[in-house]
């Protein structure tokens, strides 16, 4: 998804800035309790956010699945157990409070969801933590050391494989004849990768030290852009947000 | 001995862990451009000698520490984080770890931004240190895509694009194979013409490296942290080279030699020529175990893709081997080279069953296979209980023979991972060959070890197949497969380019090529010296007894 995300709108984007809208954003939806206006704020920044980073729809529906997952939880835990008047018949007992914001909470969490999937995939690492050092003023021995260690966190994975077919060598066969593996060799290879995470971790931190990675003065050779256009996004963000809340307050009376 | 203005200078210079080890007390003068290899067992402090000259050691790396050293007349004991970052530039042994940023250009440009060099004139160095080590044409690329060889030669411009007054070097090719290593020694020896800066280079496998990219001053280190030479190696005497042989250290062919016969040339001198083709006739009872078609563990048409065998993806990638065809008899050890990515750890993986093949299959009786790196093996907390895993209980006495057998007996209630190189690397054995498989698979049983070690582990594999077992190791140390296999699987352009003996494979030119494989000057005469594998081997074998032998003397009053 990051490669579709390449060269698009939202990707040329100031990485704090995005940071920032992302996180106010979620912070406003906190205090809206409609599933409507948050219904329309979705579809909104769905369209928005599939035309900003040129990701295909599929693959933005796809990359949903576990927030859509997650909102249901929300929805039918909210529906079932929210005192209230009965919604229609049924052998379990459904509220309508229940499923009003049993609704607007899925609905912020899909929200939310998707605005960390549209940052996620439209902000390099590298962007990321130099805007952070640039813009947001983090101190670049924190910033460094994250980049350096969300790369070593990328091989883990691979490690990770590689200790567990290690360690399945030995393993017993069970009756199917592959090696067994049950709890204890899960937490044996857990180890295994922790020892060595903390190992390549001081080497990490070796190699930036030797390269200078102090807390004096240092300049930046490609700096992160922050310009009109970042200006531009906050502007169609906040005014979007705010349309549609206006609209919603206007056109629809307040409950109660 | 050196210039008036030392650029390092270390005076009675010693550092202790708290765990044992370190290095010292020494002293060291090098001069601004003057290069120096040091050299010595493993576990003789070269790497923390480097460490205390970058300024790590006593501050980031806790160490009780004496004397004193000045790096361009500044304290590099008492110096701030990263205070010697701009007159001291640092190459690590592993390129996973010594390249820290994703982006190449960001990772050569990193150490200037850390000295506050003006951006403008940032990417003009970038590129001209880039240009230095060969590797302008990385430029733009993501690190986690590099090759051992390519993220090496980034390292190292990133060392040096700050024009360091020295430069530090630690075993900076023990990781590669062989294209990358001689792409990595290419692109050192170029710098060190070119920079101006003093380097000193830590290096292990000293019989690969080409004789004229060694540096002409050596600083030998012995097993105690002392200094046991310090000169140009040509002056170096037989009784030092011996004592550096039975320390286990590997040596430039040459010096090796001098060990064994006390005579100074190498092989051009015909002297040495003459004894060591007569160690052929030395050893006439290498017994090698009658091959039997009892067990057989065979491999049809083995295709394997590249990454996880379960990714799911639409368009499958092109597989890294395809139309395998191999089979394992018991009592006979083969050898399986090949450049590194060629698949061979893949292949390894598959006939143990510990990976799917994505088409083909294995069959015979369920081998043993001993990792790359011991410590991803290691599944228990003391030495005893790790041989003993996955063994039905009640086996006590056989896993103390093994131990005994390892020399692991006095460790049996260490830590694995508190052990040495070597020390792991039995154990790892140890823990595999207790499960009396017919097969056991080895991949890389030499890799990162010294000369000692790296004996001892092929003779634990040779004893196995000795006693009837099939042994298929894979290895870059083709002196080791030279001397111990019986049959050479070559792996090349995604298949098996050849089922040989080693002796034939030496000698086959356009085969080495086409594998990418560089025998060492020893193996090249050999192949030319001799005609039968037998003899060569024969040879070989001699070589590594001296090894052992000289061991036991040492320890023997």
């Amino acid at each position: 998804m990051r490669e579709q995300a390449e060269g698009s709108w939202l990707a040329a984007r100031n990485p704090t800035v995005k940071l920032a809208l992302l996180l106010a954003v979620s912070t406003a939806v906190l205090f809206l309790f409609d599933p409507l206006p948050l219904l329309v704020l979705y579809a909104a920044a769905l369209a928005a956010v599939r035309f900003a980073t040129r990701i295909p729809w599929r693959a933005l529906l796809a990359a949903q699945l576990p927030f859509v997952l997650f909102a249901v939880g929300i929805l039918i835990v909210n529906a079932l157990s929210r005192p209230g008047e009965q919604a229609f018949d049924a052998p379990v007992r459904v509220t309508v409070e229940g499923l009003v914001v049993g609704a607007a909470l899925a609905m912020r969490a899909l929200l939310i969801g998707l605005g960390a999937i549209a940052f996620w995939a439209s902000t390099p690492a590298r962007e990321m933590m130099i805007s952070a050092v640039q813009h947001a003023r983090l101190p670049p021995r924190y910033a460094y050391a994250l980049l350096a260690g969300q790369r070593a966190l990328e091989s883990m994975p691979r490690t990770w494989s590689t200790i567990r077919a290690a360690q399945s060598v030995r393993a017993p066969l069970g009756r199917g004849g592959r090696p067994k593996a049950g709890a204890s060799a899960f937490t044996r290879a857990a180890f295994a990768l922790l020892v060595g995470a903390i190992r390549s971790s001081e080497r990490i931190a070796l190699a930036l030290e030797s390269r200078g990675l102090g807390d004096g003065r240092r300049t930046v050779w490609r700096p992160v852009p922050l310009g009109r256009r970042d200006a531009v996004l906050v502007a169609a963000v906040t005014c979007g947000f705010a349309a549609i809340i206006g609209v919603w307050l206007v056109v629809v009376p307040p409950m109660g | 001995m050196t210039a008036p203005h030392p650029v390092v200078r270390a005076h009675r210079l010693s550092a202790r862990f708290a765990g044992g080890g370190g290095v010292g007390p020494l002293d060291l003068e090098i001069a601004p451009g003057e290069s120096i290899l040091v050299l010595g067992p493993s576990g003789c402090g070269k790497s923390t000698l480097l460490r205390l000259l970058q300024g790590a050691i006593p501050r980031v790396l806790p160490a009780a520490v004496t004397g004193s050293a000045l790096v361009d007349a500044r304290d590099a004991l008492t110096s701030p984080a990263a205070g010697l970052a701009d007159i001291v530039g640092v190459v690590a042994q592993d390129p996973d770890t010594g390249v820290c940023l994703p982006d190449v250009e960001d990772e050569v440009a990193f150490p200037l931004e850390n000295l506050a060099v003006d951006p403008t004139l940032i990417g003009e160095r970038v590129d001209r240190a880039l240009e230095s080590v060969g590797a302008l044409g990385l430029r733009g690329r993501d690190t986690s895509t590099l090759s051992g060889g390519e993220a090496q030669r980034v390292a190292l411009a990133a060392a040096t694009v700050t024009h360091p007054r020295v430069l530090l070097l630690d075993e900076p090719t023990a990781m590669l194979d062989a294209d990358g290593m001689q792409v990595v020694r290419r692109a050192l020896d170029d710098l060190r013409s070119a920079t101006g800066a003093a380097s000193v280079l830590v290096e292990h496998r000293l019989d690969e490296f080409g004789d004229a990219a060694l540096p002409s001053r050596w600083v030998v280190l012995g097993r105690d942290g002392r200094m046991l030479f310090d000169g140009d190696p040509a002056d170096m005497d037989a009784p030092i080279a011996r004592r550096l042989l039975e320390e286990g250290c590997w040596l430039p062919l040459e010096i090796e030699l001098l060990a064994l016969t006390g005579i100074r040339g190498g092989l051009d001198d015909d002297r040495v020529a003459a004894h060591v083709r007569a160690l052929s006739m030395a050893d006439e009872d290498a017994d090698s175990a009658p091959v039997s078609d009892s067990a057989v563990l065979r491999a049809r048409g083995l295709e394997i893709a590249p990454g996880a065998s379960k990714r799911r993806s639409s368009k499958r990638p092109a597989p890294v081997l395809s139309g395998v065809d191999i089979e394992l008899r018991a009592g006979e050890i083969v050898a399986l080279v090949g450049a590194n990515g060629g698949g061979k750890s893949s292949l390894l993986h598959c006939l143990a069953g510990v990976a799917r093949p994505s088409a083909g299959a294995v069959t015979g009786p369920r081998p043993g296979l001993v990792f790359q790196n011991p410590e991803h093996q290691f599944s228990a907390h003391t030495v005893r209980e790790e041989v003993a895993h996955g063994l039905v209980p009640g086996s006590l006495a056989q896993v103390d023979a093994m131990l005994d057998r390892f020399d692991l007996l006095p460790l049996a209630e260490r830590n694995p991972y508190t052990l040495s190189g070597g020390q792991k690397r039995r154990l790892s054995l140890a823990a595999m060959l207790v499960h009396d498989r017919p097969f056991l698979l080895a991949d890389e049983p030499g890799f990162g070890l010294d000369r000692r070690s790296a004996v001892v582990a092929m003779r634990a594999l040779r004893d196995a197949a000795r006693d009837g077992r099939g042994i298929l190791f894979s290895s870059h140390d083709l002196r080791a497969v030279a001397a111990y296999a019986d049959r050479v699987v070559v792996i090349a352009d995604g298949g098996v380019a050849a089922d040989t003996t080693p002796g034939r494979l030496l000698r086959d030119a356009p085969l080495l090529r086409r594998a990418r494989l560089h025998p060492p000057r020893l193996l090249q005469w050999l192949a030319a010296q001799t005609t039968r594998d037998d003899e060569l081997q024969a040879i070989l074998a001699r070589l590594d007894d001296v090894v052992l032998e000289a061991r036991a003397q040492v320890m023997a009053p």
